[in-house]
This record gives C-alpha cells, sequence and structure tokens, in this order.
C-alpha cells in the first residue's frame, strides 16, 4: 500500500478555512448560520429527499426504507396533473406527511367508494379540490373516506425513487394515451 | 485570456474597479442573508396587510370610507397549537391555492355549528383535525368562509393573527377572547369528533 499522503487539492481551501474561521467564533456561527439555512430554502422549495413508510402506495413503495426525490415547485398544485404522485399535508392527522397518487382535479368526475364495493355513485370534484387515492387499495386512508382534499395542502410531487440504489427509477404517471 | 482583460480593472487599482469589488463583495454579503430573512417569514412571523371587507368591523375599520389596508402582525410559530374559538388565523383558501385568507375560528373539531347559507345543511359537525371559519363581516354575501367550503383542516393553517399594528386607532394585541359571535355553536368533546 502505498504511504498516505495528504491531498493537495485540499490545502487551499482549509488554509483559507483557517484564516478567516480560525479565531473568529462569531463569524463561524453566523456562517454555519446561514449555510444551514440556505440548506433549509433549497429543501422547501427547490428538491428534497425524503423517508417514507406506509403500505398504502404498495408495490410503488415498499412499507419501509425507501427515499425518494420531490420536486417543490409542484407545490399548491402548479402544475400537478392527473396519476401524478404528490405529498400533501395530511388532512385527518395535523403535522404528518402523506404520499398518494392523484386521480381527479377540479371539475372531474370520479367514482366515490372501491370498485366493486357497493354503490357507483360518482361526483364531481369542487373548484380548488383534487382527488387522491393510494395504489394499495385495500390499505390506504384516502379520499374515498375523507372526500376531495384542497390543492393548497400540496406540498411537492414525487418525481423519483433514490434508495435503494438498486431499485432507484424516475416515477411515471402510468398514464398511456389511447391508441 | 479576455476575462483577464475584462476583469482587470478590479486588480488595477482604478477607481472603478475598486468600486466594483467593494460593492460585488458587499452585494454578497447582502444575498447571503437572504434565506435568513425567508425562514423568519415562514416559522417565526411576518407582517401582512388585509385586503377585502370580509373581517369588517374588526378588521379594515375604514373599508367604506378610505382604500386604506390594514397590517397586521401574524404569529407562524407552531399557530395550531392550542387553538381556541375566537382566534384569527391565516390560511390558504380552499377554493383558491394562491390565496391567503384570514377569519375567525368559531368552532373546533366536536363542535356543532348552526349554518347559515349557502351551506347546504343546517348543522354541521366538525370532524377531528378541522376547524369552522367564519367572516365577521354581518353581510354574508362579503365573505367567503366555511359556509362555502365547509371546514378546513388544520394543516392548511400557517399562520395567527395576533397583533394589529395599523392603524394606529386600533393599535393592540387581537383580543379573540372577548369575541362573541353570532353564530350558534354548540360546544362539544374533542374524543367526540368525527374520525376519517
Amino acid at each position: 500500500m502505498p504511504p498516505f499522503r495528504f491531498p493537495v487539492f485540499l490545502k487551499p481551501p482549509l488554509q483559507f478555512l483557517k484564516k478567516h474561521y480560525y479565531s473568529h467564533p462569531f463569524l463561524l456561527f453566523t456562517t454555519t448560520l446561514k449555510t444551514l439555512l440556505l440548506f433549509h430554502v433549497i429543501t422547501r422549495y427547490q428538491y428534497s429527499i425524503d423517508g417514507t413508510w406506509g403500505a398504502s402506495m404498495l408495490p410503488t413503495f415498499s412499507v419501509f426504507g425507501d427515499h425518494v426525490l420531490i420536486d417543490r415547485g409542484y407545490r399548491r398544485g402548479r402544475g400537478v396533473e392527473v396519476g401524478d404522485v404528490v405529498t400533501f399535508d395530511s388532512v385527518v392527522e395535523p403535522g404528518e406527511k402523506v404520499i398518494k397518487r392523484v386521480l381527479g382535479l377540479e371539475g372531474d368526475y370520479v367514482m366515490r367508494n372501491t370498485p366493486g364495493s357497493g354503490s357507483q355513485e360518482m361526483i364531481q370534484i369542487p373548484k380548488g379540490h383534487c382527488w387522491v387515492v393510494g395504489d394499495n387499495l385495500g390499505f390506504s386512508r384516502d379520499s374515498r373516506h375523507f372526500g376531495p382534499m384542497p390543492m393548497a395542502l400540496i406540498k411537492g410531487k414525487v418525481i423519483a425513487k433514490v434508495f435503494p440504489w438498486k431499485e432507484r427509477e424516475w416515477l411515471t404517471s402510468g398514464l398511456n394515451p389511447v391508441v | 485570456m479576455t476575462t483577464r482583460r475584462l476583469f482587470s480593472s478590479f486588480n488595477r487599482g482604478t477607481q472603478y474597479g475598486q468600486f466594483a469589488r467593494v460593492f460585488g463583495y458587499n452585494l454578497f454579503i447582502f444575498a447571503t442573508w437572504i434565506p435568513a430573512v425567508i425562514f423568519f417569514h415562514d416559522n417565526i412571523g411576518e407582517v401582512t396587510r388585509i385586503s377585502g371587507p370580509s373581517m369588517y368591523p374588526y378588521l379594515n375599520t375604514s373599508y367604506n370610507e378610505n382604500q386604506k389596508e390594514d397590517r397586521c402582525w401574524v404569529n407562524k410559530f407552531r399557530p395550531t397549537q392550542n387553538l381556541q374559538r375566537g382566534m384569527l388565523v391565516s390560511f390558504r383558501s380552499p377554493y383558491h391555492p394562491e390565496v391567503l385568507a384570514i377569519k375567525r375560528v368559531i368552532a373546533v373539531e366536536g363542535d356543532r355549528v348552526i349554518t347559515h347559507a349557502p351551506y347546504p345543511l343546517p348543522i354541521a359537525d366538525v370532524p377531528a383535525g378541522h376547524v369552522w371559519v367564519e367572516g365577521d363581516n354581518r353581510d354574508a354575501n362579503k365573505t367567503l368562509d366555511s359556509n362555502h367550503y365547509g371546514p378546513i383542516p388544520l394543516n392548511l393553517i400557517q399562520g395567527r393573527v395576533t397583533h394589529v399594528l395599523w392603524p394606529w386607532t386600533s393599535f393592540g394585541a387581537v383580543r379573540w377572547w372577548e369575541f362573541k359571535g353570532r353564530t350558534r355553536v354548540l360546544k362539544g368533546r374533542k374524543e367526540s369528533a368525527l374520525r376519517f
């Protein structure tokens, strides 16, 4: 094994850091604070990677251990289309976040109940609301239970599954044009 | 090589070069404080203007006289913690996601509200995790509230109006505990609220 040498390209940045921050604790504190806040702004307004848990989106996401890439440019429902997987603040549990698929936008007609379970009643989604359903119909609490959801609750669109690395993929809406 | 010629004014010590260097540096330092301001506005509080007559006569008292809008302080730190009937909240409107609405909380989860037109049913139960909001205006046509779109989820609420800053005549804390509304509310218990 070759002897370990200090990587030369790291010297200038480290010297810069030492010169500016070594005996200036206040400057170090404010710079750390600004860096953390910059990451916070990027995570909230641009892109973020979050973990998921729960069985309501099988087989798209597993019960544990998946991490997804969320595009925050779609917050409040801007540019959301039918078939998108979106993340929103929960309608029933204050403080919780939920991932489901959008099946209807304002003005669309959707079926209220699970197909095959009784009435075939359909309702029209009011202005500013959307209809969200999980992929695992039997184990998902979604718009079939709490009704149309205000689009203002949507916080972003899930565009890719990132971890586990072997299962990484871009998420598609699954809608195909009728030939 | 062209960049060296373009930016050589910074190094040559000319007046314009020195000014541009110092100005650019200060601009950069100013820009690094922008995420802190954004964080403050999203999580701690901000000053907002009230537009519209839905909270008349409590807010925008001069709506019939001039175009001046009230300014108030919205507290964004944990706005839904310990929410009581009578508090003023700021939330994204369910009908228009890009519009911020300010209304008063009339009923919390578990309560029963006697509703006005255009709500289709005479009595509404507020489910778990929701609140019923209404505007103060006597004229029901001037306010778009829970009588139109029903109870709103707690996660829609992003701030609580705690103080009025302008005009000076109504400066001070919002005294939500002194509010007596005209809507009849049958108070219930949180545990008996409908859960989806």
